[in-house]
């Protein structure tokens, strides 16, 4: 039995990798054809497409609804850039230490949430995103008020630039990206595809019914928001190094997008948050490009991008719950 | 047994279809390819790029300045622009996220090729991005922020310019005017926690003038005010403070004069900050609060605030009055309603055109930044105080005068006659200034020769 379970594993993990591969090697293609704004478009694609994850595996996959995981990415955002900052690490080092810090945030959140559901884990969770200002206010010595820390990816190392040539600063951003995206869709390809992204379902779907086959919930409900956490803290600090880790960087309406991203691509599926990201970062432009021949005042174009993507939120809930990605598979289904 | 929830499909049709996605949305943004060697540069145009919030709460007022300029420069353009190119300024809405100000900078920079940002508004948003912007050699040309940390250390920024009198210089003229006339007051201040604010609090403290915490000072996160500010004019009426300094956006002071009078707290003075003294927007946030006009401005009537330059209700001033007849002629924005924005708008604009014609017609990223910083007596401006730009700062304008509003909403000098005030945004002494602004010529274009 143990032998087989092995086995399984070892498959799961291959067709993870299998995945993050084919991932890495489409970005990388597209990367190498984009102009520079395109390439900073990307990265951001792939900076946010972590964060969605965070939702898709908290809300989509396990049931638990958060509006505050901007916070979770702000946790992981001021964590790096202190360790930067006042350290002096790098982001290479600084990253994952920021990823240790924002699991345990997410531990302190899911032992305090481990109880709630529904509005109150919702409300609980938009309390926290509203508070960063204050937080950072309060800790001005610190955290250095709403003026923030200005942190950025820098330069490439010499060996990079001696290896694959001087790459713009765009092009850098989108590299130092894509080793974390890609980690991301590794473990998060692996969690659903093993016992634990069962068990979360199951969570999700009936609590009773969990429990009684043998699933201890609670603990369950800890480790997804620790796992959450920790995936909202990474696109969180690649998301501050952008330029600045600050409470403008990360107010709760980011944490409406990474929902609202979720929720178009399709919220049970990893796929459909990388759609999800991809049409919340290109929309404006989307918008832009259509639109740009009528000379649209001011007043109306700038509410557009948010309008659309409004109008396009409630089409998804009412006609197509599953999202972009959802389209896909029931007409795999009927095929 | 496949995992229905995610991941049913191939990886083949995973990757088949993410790229379609990708292609499809590189197809609707891509970037047309530019061959100039200095961007944003041709025979014909220069594009300029500029960043504001023209949404959210921060926006009221500010979201006039960016018009106000268009319109200098579609005049600039009808009179056959700079050397032949005319100017095209791309503006961007940031709401006054920082997070966003780094995406719409890329815009500007990567999709728009602008050849230099000039006017953007916001000192916390434009931090995220200004290390970026100095990093490529772009021109950062008369930013809309008074916040010293850009100007003073030209080693650090070297391709930013102020485009206001800095908070600290401001602050240390007020607080002049505040030991020498309210001494036996109680004086408090509220203060948006940004370095507008703590600049404000930095020059206030320099001139003699400090404040409790929680008693004589309160504090707001710029961006709340939206939702009033009852909680902190309660804490200074508490206190008894009878005249309030405030050092915050406009649309915060607005908000603190409706809570104040919604509380009934009617402190014997107002001190503003010159940014957050717009009577226009004053009036317009609180007619949105149901307080009508005449109201509002019997409430602004004796604010006592600053500016470097003439109030824009000094019809007799030759600047005032091509402006408003620029702005009455170009101007196709939504509110054209002559302020102190528009004014402000139509200064920078102003400017602008002064330093592109001063660069030359091979005009270059270093060039522009090597005549401003080695030309600032010849670019003049509507301001009644010299600019301060020299290879050691990059400070705007160095002087203020101080006035007090009328009930027509119109700053008039405190003093008979008009006193414009200086100092440095360090320790120095606040001593008069005497200057002598040019004259603006008859087409209202710079001369620069």
């Amino acid at each position: 039995m143990r032998a087989v379970s092995k086995a399984k594993n070892r498959s799961i993990a291959r067709k993870s990798l299998r995945r993050t591969i084919f991932f890495v090697i489409l970005i990388l293609l597209a990367g190498s054809t984009f102009e520079p704004y395109n390439q900073a478009q990307l990265a951001l694609v792939l900076i946010l497409f972590i964060g969605v994850l965070s939702v898709t595996l908290l809300t989509g996959i396990s049931g638990q609804l958060s509006l505050g995981q901007g916070a979770l990415m702000a946790v992981g955002g001021y964590c790096m850039a202190l360790l930067m900052t006042n350290q002096g690490y790098s982001l290479w080092m600084a990253i994952p230490l920021a990823m240790v810090g924002s699991a345990l945030a997410g531990l302190l959140l899911g032992i305090s949430a481990a109880r709630l559901s529904g509005p109150y884990l919702a409300g609980t969770t938009l309390v926290i995103a509203l508070a960063i200002p204050t937080l950072a206010n309060r800790f001005m010595s610190v955290l250095k008020g709403d003026e923030g820390l200005p942190v950025d990816v820098g330069y490439p190392p010499v060996w990079f630039t001696n290896l694959f040539g001087e790459p713009s600063y765009e092009e850098w951003q989108l590299y130092v990206a894509l080793p974390f995206a890609a980690i991301a869709l590794f473990f998060a390809s692996n969690i659903l595809l093993s016992r634990t992204g069962r068990m979360w379902r199951a969570i999700r779907d009936h609590e009773t019914a969990a429990s009684l086959s043998g699933v201890n919930f609670s603990r369950q409900k800890i480790f997804v928001f620790v796992v959450s956490a920790t995936f909202a803290g990474l696109s969180g600090a690649l998301y501050g190094l952008r330029g600045l880790v600050g409470p403008s960087v990360y107010p709760v309406s980011l944490s409406l997008l990474l929902l609202t991203a979720a929720v178009l691509g399709g919220i049970r599926s990893i796929f459909g948050a990388f759609i999800g990201t991809v049409i919340v970062v290109f929309l404006p432009d989307w918008i832009d490009a259509i639109l740009h021949s009528f000379e649209l005042s001011e007043q109306v174009s700038n509410f557009l991008p948010a309008l659309v993507s409004s109008l396009l939120l409630i089409l998804t809930v009412v006609i197509n719950p599953a999202g972009v990605a959802g389209t896909h598979l029931h007409k795999h289904k009927h095929k | 047994m496949r995992n229905r929830a995610s991941l049913s499909r191939s990886p083949r049709s995973f990757i088949s279809t993410a790229a379609v996605v990708l292609a499809g949305a590189l197809a609707l943004s891509a970037v047309p390819a530019q061959g100039a060697s200095t961007p944003g540069v041709s025979a014909t145009e220069i594009v300029l790029g500029m960043q504001l919030p023209q949404t959210g709460p921060a926006s009221p007022g500010y979201n006039k300045v960016d018009d106000a300029m268009r319109a200098y420069f579609d005049y600039v353009n009808s009179k056959g622009g700079v050397y032949g190119r005319k100017i095209t300024l791309v503006t961007k809405d940031d709401t006054y996220k920082a997070g966003l100000t780094v995406s719409t900078a890329s815009a500007l920079i990567n999709k728009d090729k602008v050849f230099a940002m000039v006017g953007s508004i916001g000192t916390q948003t434009h931090i995220s991005v200004i290390k970026d912007i100095n990093r490529r050699g772009i021109p950062d040309l008369f930013v809309n922020s008074g916040y010293s940390g850009f100007y003073t250390d030209p080693k650090k920024y070297p391709t930013t310019f102020g485009g206001l009198g800095t908070y600290i210089v401001e602050a240390k003229i007020l607080g002049k005017h505040i030991k020498e006339n309210f001494a036996k007051n109680t004086v408090g201040i509220v203060y948006q926690t940004d370095d507008f604010g703590r600049n404000t609090v930095e020059g206030l403290a320099t001139a003699g003038v400090t404040f409790t915490p929680k008693k004589t000072a309160a504090t707001f996160i710029a961006g709340t005010q939206g939702s009033g500010l009852d909680a902190q004019m309660q804490q200074l009426k508490d206190n008894n403070v009878d005249v309030v300094v405030v050092g915050a956006v406009a649309s915060a002071f607005a908000a603190a004069v409706a809570s104040a009078n919604k509380i009934g707290y009617k402190p014997a003075q107002w001190i503003v900050i010159s940014v957050g003294a717009d009577a226009t927007t004053f009036q317009t946030i609180l007619g949105a609060r149901g307080i009508p006009a005449a109201s509002s401005a019997g409430l602004l009537a004796g604010t006592i605030s600053a500016s470097h330059a003439p109030s824009p209700g000094e019809a007799d001033d030759e600047f005032v009055k091509a402006f408003k007849k620029i702005n009455d002629d170009f101007n196709k924005g939504p509110d054209k309603r002559w302020d102190n924005n528009i004014l402000q708008g139509m200064n920078i604009g102003y400017l602008t055109t002064s330093a592109l014609l001063g660069a030359g017609k091979d005009l270059t990223r270093p060039g522009i930044i090597k005549y401003i910083e080695s030309n600032a007596a010849k670019l003049s401006s509507a301001a009644l105080a010299p600019l301060g730009y020299s290879t050691k700062t990059h400070e705007a304008f160095t002087g203020f005068w101080i006035g007090k509003y009328d009930a027509a909403t119109v700053l008039k000098p405190i003093d008979a006659t008009r006193k414009v005030w200086t100092t440095d945004s360090a320790k120095g002494a606040v001593t008069e200034l005497k200057y002598t602004r040019p004259a603006i010529a008859a087409d209202a274009l710079p001369k620069v020769g």
